[in-house]
């Protein structure tokens, strides 16, 4: 079949949703399928310009093409009869972000306006779509309590899992993925501070800006912990990321509310390694069982360094506490193969 | 500088502007710039036209520091600072309407259509800072039916260095599809009447199953098995490579043709004459007859002679080869030359 | 060229019998034509205008909407009696065309077809004129009062030509809610007048006076503040001038106009609006007509040209489509009035009466060889051609309106300037889409 995998483009920025849409296309290739990738510009700022861009892509005209597989709004308003949405993104400015406050859509009338466009071009959208999945728990809550839409979790599979065997467990606690505030590290950093000596730390991955970098830094040298933490902040190299992570004692990832696992965590149980995160860490919570396929601390440093502690006081259990999360993992049957079969019924 | 390259196209449709657009995109990044592409799907019958070109307009790519726009109707995307490298009209609208080729009967809607169309382009074009144009082809039809001056800009191919000569066989290539509008089997016809071993080999994959058998029955029944080649399968850039540093020429004759296409510039690198036909169109805009290859008429016979003469005087053969690939400068074919016109 | 006219065809029909012979005249300059009679299936035709081609019913579905396929164009006759024109509305409805306008006011059209078509009627009648003036189009007790109130307010122009792709309209009286309505090009071609019986005596006043005729929507303007002090700038056309006023004229423009006239001495009389028949008396009766407001479209005044066609000189600004007209039968003026220039030349013809009767035989001679049925078929061919050029973007704009009316009211979509702004480039005939 001739699918094409239709996402929003924000000219010049490239993120998760473009890299799962290369993904997905490799994988329809792998399937036996023919895959592009057809990414539209969206603007919308200023909001008052949102109807436009619905217009846009409604006007646009498809050939040639089997099934379409929609990511995003408003690319998903594309016409085409055999449609499947693999919501990643609504517009949540016009929905949860609305309600917080969070959004640039404007106050008053106007507001309320776009709001009702967007709504019920979202209600047309998802009405003419044969099947909607949705990336994440969270999202699906959304999409039936706004939209009243019923849809199907189908999470993005590891891209490369061959790359996670896994292995000898090293000395070290590793922290994967990108590093801002909502990220946390910098509460691993407390943490290690009143944890034992012996717990070591490696936090490794993009910062988001040089400030967030410089936050990390300045912690290592303040809570003295320059000799127990290793700081690798940059893009790293996939190879470089995965033997990080193969050779670690077990992974730490505790974001502030995150929809969907993370990659990091999948990526871990991929290799069988024990998880840390937090209570409030959100999607993350689905593979990360108290005691059992790691650890749930509180969101304080006492707690958290009792859970870094425990991956060192019995590395059988550690060991262990991984091989479940990796069964875990697996029982999810989240893999690329299954994923395109969901996609294309 | 942020740039965008803006194309309309067909999904799963491998047009010959995606190299123009995709190998600019690998120089300007390998220049340091931030390019991204944007390629619309785009469905060419009149009553849907303008639908999708008030979707063109709604398209907002102010982040960009300039625009680059090729295949039609993409020069409508608004943009302060917009750049043309164009490469074809809409062409049952414009220069194939007066043809048997323009594929909508003569009525009224249709003409009013093209009215508008034309109104339309005429106006957007203009909204242009610059236009550039592929061949001289193509800039004589905007100023025909738009009245609008253009630049030729030759689209040089990906890496030419890759190309070189190690020597001359005896064999002529052709490495493009085979479509009947290539005519390869003009070239088949020719070679039964050379009076010396030339060979032919033939590479390229077909869009026509029909196109193919009728070459493959054609060698047959000329009896000329041992002396053509014809490989119906898609060729390797290192095959290519290697093919063109040793053949003894190049030949590519294709119906009347907008530009002068990448097979002459591969063999131009590779310092091989060209052999070509006087109604080839844009060919011509590159070869030159007795200079870097033979012009010929588009017959049997008159192909044939010249596959002779390339064989004979082999001393002419090699010099016209040399001219080929210093003529590629003398046109200023460069990635240099385009990246200093597009971003001037 | 293949036109499908929708039209009355009963011999008592004028609008039937001026498209007869625009149909002469379409196949005459080689268009094939087929008719289609649109007259009320309980409306009996004794007998029919002679169209020279074949006649078909408008309720016979399949084979109309087939030749609707293949025509080039459908061309509906408009007016304002339900019963001649039932079957041109239930095809315009579904398939836009050139509308050839023969009645700016269509009030009692709508009113009959709203009978069948309530709902329908009261969304378009909110549509236009806004909840207000809607609620109050059903409620008038009487003939008189109904045509008073919606021949201002609620003409129902607007309902007829949103639905065509071009209009030919014969007067530019109106012409400003028919160029709101229709997103094409807009024509005004006066009527063929080949059916018109014109009286063989020019007709004029007796002796040395000069009785000068302006005909129109009498708008507090200074078009006839200007006549009348040209008129009360000079002696002898104060003495010897009428200035007769016929057309539409509020209470408030009326009594300032005659006190400004018997300020300035001069003889004014003010008919207000007059039915067809006062209308040529009143023209027969004159020596010269004045039109000196600029045309708004570059096209003919239909009372100007029934004026030259009953042999009268006319009077006009030097601008549009009064340009062209023959000095040998028209007195041209800077459209700047220049009153000097004014009362010079009305003095001119107070003395030679026999130049003001000359004049106008010239005037029924030119007009009568220049607004023939010839010329209109020929102006509607001309029209058809242009319109396939403006109907390609607002059928797409249609297509667009409707996909958005599924998110949003049409109206935002063409009160966005995001929206409307970047469309700009498709404006190919000069008008706010």
């Amino acid at each position: 079949m001739k699918v094409l995998v239709v996402n929003n483009m924000a000219p010049f920025v490239w993120g998760g949703a473009e890299e799962l849409a290369m993904h997905l296309q490799s994988n329809l290739i792998i399937s036996g399928h023919q895959a592009e990738i057809l990414r539209i510009p969206f603007q919308w700022e200023p909001s008052r310009r949102i109807p436009s861009q619905m217009l846009m892509v409604r006007a646009l005209e498809v050939a040639n093409v089997d099934h379409v597989i929609a990511l995003k709004f408003p690319a998903y308003l594309l016409r085409h009869p055999r449609k499947t949405l693999w919501l990643l993104h609504q517009y949540r400015q016009a929905y949860d972000l609305f309600d917080a406050g969070q959004t640039n859509l404007p106050t008053g009338s106007a507001g309320h306006e776009l709001q009702s466009v967007i709504r019920h071009g979202d209600l047309q959208a998802f009405s003419e779509s044969a099947k909607i999945y949705t990336n994440s728990e969270v999202t699906r809550k959304r999409l039936r309590k706004y939209n009243g839409f019923d849809s199907e979790v189908l999470l993005p599979p590891v891209n490369d899992p061959q790359l996670f065997p896994g292995g000898i467990a090293g000395d070290y606690i590793f922290a994967g993925g990108r590093v801002n505030g909502l990220k946390r590290q910098y509460l691993l950093l407390e943490a290690l501070a009143l944890a034992d000596q012996r717990v070591r730390l490696l936090i490794a991955g993009p910062p988001d800006s040089p400030e967030d970098a410089l936050r990390l830094q300045e912690l290592v040298e303040r809570l003295d912990l320059v000799d127990r933490v290793k700081l690798d902040l940059r893009f790293l190299p996939r190879a470089v990321y995965a033997s990080y992570l193969n050779q670690c004692a077990a992974v730490a990832y505790l974001p502030y509310d995150e929809d969907s696992l993370g990659y990091v965590a999948m990526e871990a149980a991929t290799a069988a390694k024990a998880l840390i995160t937090t209570a409030d860490s959100g999607g993350i919570l689905g593979l990360v069982k108290h005691q059992e396929t790691g650890w749930v601390a509180q969101v304080n440093p006492e707690d958290l360094a009792m859970a870094m502690n425990a991956v060192y006081t019995c590395s059988e259990q550690t060991s262990c506490y991984g091989q479940s999360a990796r069964i875990l993992w697996e029982s999810m049957n989240i893999n690329w193969p299954e994923t395109i079969n969901s996609l294309l019924q | 500088m942020k740039i965008a390259l803006c194309s309309s196209y067909v999904p799963f449709i491998k047009g010959g502007a995606r190299n123009i657009v995709e190998w600019l995109e690998l120089m300007l990044q390998e220049q340091g710039h931030h390019v991204e592409r944007i390629y619309l799907p785009q469905v060419d019958t009149p009553d849907l036209l303008f639908q999708q070109m008030c979707a063109l307009r709604w398209i907002d790519l102010s982040m960009a520091d300039r625009i680059i726009c090729f295949r039609p109707q993409a020069h409508l995307i608004p943009h302060s600072h917009k750049i043309l490298w164009f490469i074809h009209h809409i062409r049952s609208f414009y220069d194939l309407w007066h043809t048997p080729y323009r594929g909508f009967q003569d009525d009224y809607k249709i003409s009013g259509f093209r009215d508008a169309l034309h109104h339309v382009d005429d106006v957007g074009l203009r909204e242009a800072k610059s236009i550039f144009t592929n061949s001289r082809v193509v800039a004589e039809r905007l100023k025909t039916y738009n009245r609008i001056e253009s630049e030729v800009l030759y689209p040089p191919i990906l890496h030419p260095e890759r190309f070189h000569s190690a020597g001359f066989n005896d064999e002529i290539v052709c490495i493009c599809r085979l479509e009947h509008h290539k005519r390869q089997h003009l070239l088949i016809e020719a070679l039964r009447s050379t009076k010396t071993p030339v060979n032919l080999s033939l590479f390229g994959v077909s869009s026509s199953s029909e196109y193919l058998h009728s070459l493959v029955d054609l060698i047959s029944e000329l009896g000329l098995t041992s002396r053509v080649r014809l490989d119906n399968q898609w060729i390797s850039e290192e095959e290519k490579v290697s093919r063109l540093s040793s053949c003894l020429a190049a030949a590519y004759l294709p119906v009347n043709e907008d530009s002068y296409g990448y097979p002459c510039l591969e063999a131009s690198h590779s310092a091989k004459p060209i052999l070509t036909t006087t109604d080839s169109g844009g060919v011509l805009e590159l070869v030159d007859d007795g200079v870097n290859g033979y012009v010929v008429e588009p017959t049997p016979l008159a192909l044939a002679d010249a596959m002779d003469r390339l064989y004979l005087d082999r001393a002419r053969t090699v010099a016209m080869g040399t001219q080929a690939s210093e003529k590629i400068s003398a046109m200023r074919i460069s990635w240099p030359h385009v990246m200093q016109r597009l971003l001037q | 060229m293949n036109l499908l006219i929708f039209t009355p065809v009963n011999a008592n029909s004028s609008i039937g019998g001026v498209t007869a012979l625009v149909v002469h005249e379409l196949i005459a300059q080689g268009c094939h034509v087929v008719v289609v009679s649109t007259e009320s299936r309980d409306l009996i035709i004794a007998q029919c205008h002679n169209f020279a081609t074949w006649i078909l019913p408008w309720d016979d579905e399949l084979v109309i909407r087939s030749l609707i396929q293949s025509a080039d164009a459908c061309i509906y006759q408009i007016g304002n009696h339900f019963a001649y024109h039932e079957g041109a509305l239930r095809w315009l409805f579904e398939f836009p065309g050139l509308i050839c306008l023969h009645d700016f006011y269509l009030g009692h059209l709508f009113a009959s077809w709203a009978e069948l078509n309530r709902v329908h009627a009261d969304f378009i009648l909110d549509q236009w004129y806004g909840s207000e003036l809607a609620r109050q189009f059903f409620t008038y007790s009487d003939s008189q009062s109904f045509i008073h109130a919606t021949s201002q307010l609620m003409p129902m122009t607007e309902w007829v030509c949103a639905k065509a792709d071009a209009v030919i309209t014969h007067s530019q009286w109106g012409c400003g809610r028919v160029l709101k309505a229709c997103p094409g090009p807009v024509l005004v071609v006066p009527l063929p007048p080949d059916s018109i019986i014109y009286p063989i005596g020019i007709g004029g006043s007796e002796g040395r006076t000069l009785n000068i005729l302006a005909i129109g929507h009498v708008n507090p303007n200074k078009r006839v503040e200007d006549l009348l002090e040209a008129i009360g700038a000079s002696q002898s056309l104060r003495e010897r001038a009428i200035l007769r006023l016929i057309g539409h004229i509020e209470p408030a423009v009326r009594q300032s106009l005659m006190v400004l006239a018997s300020g300035l001495g001069v003889n004014l009389v003010i008919e207000g609006v007059v039915d067809e028949n006062n209308l040529i008396n009143a023209i027969e009766q004159c020596d010269v007509v004045s039109c000196l407001r600029l045309p708004v479209l570059e096209a003919a005044s239909g009372a100007v040209v029934k004026a030259m066609l009953y042999g009268k000189a006319v009077i006009v600004a030097n601008a549009g489509f009064y340009a062209e007209l023959p000095i040998s039968c028209a007195v041209k003026i800077d459209p700047d009035i220049n009153n000097l220039q004014l009362s010079s030349a009305l003095e001119d013809l107070l003395n030679d009466k026999a130049k003001v009767r000359r004049m106008g035989a010239e005037a029924r001679r030119w007009a009568s060889e220049t607004f023939t049925s010839k010329h209109y078929a020929h102006q509607l061919i001309a029209l058809v051609a242009r319109m396939h050029s403006v109907i390609p973007i607002n059928r797409a704009l249609v297509n667009i309106c409707l996909m958005y009316r599924h998110w949003s009211p049409v109206r935002a979509f063409l009160d966005s300037p995001e929206i409307m702004h970047p469309l700009r480039i498709f404006d190919i005939t000069g008008k706010d889409i």
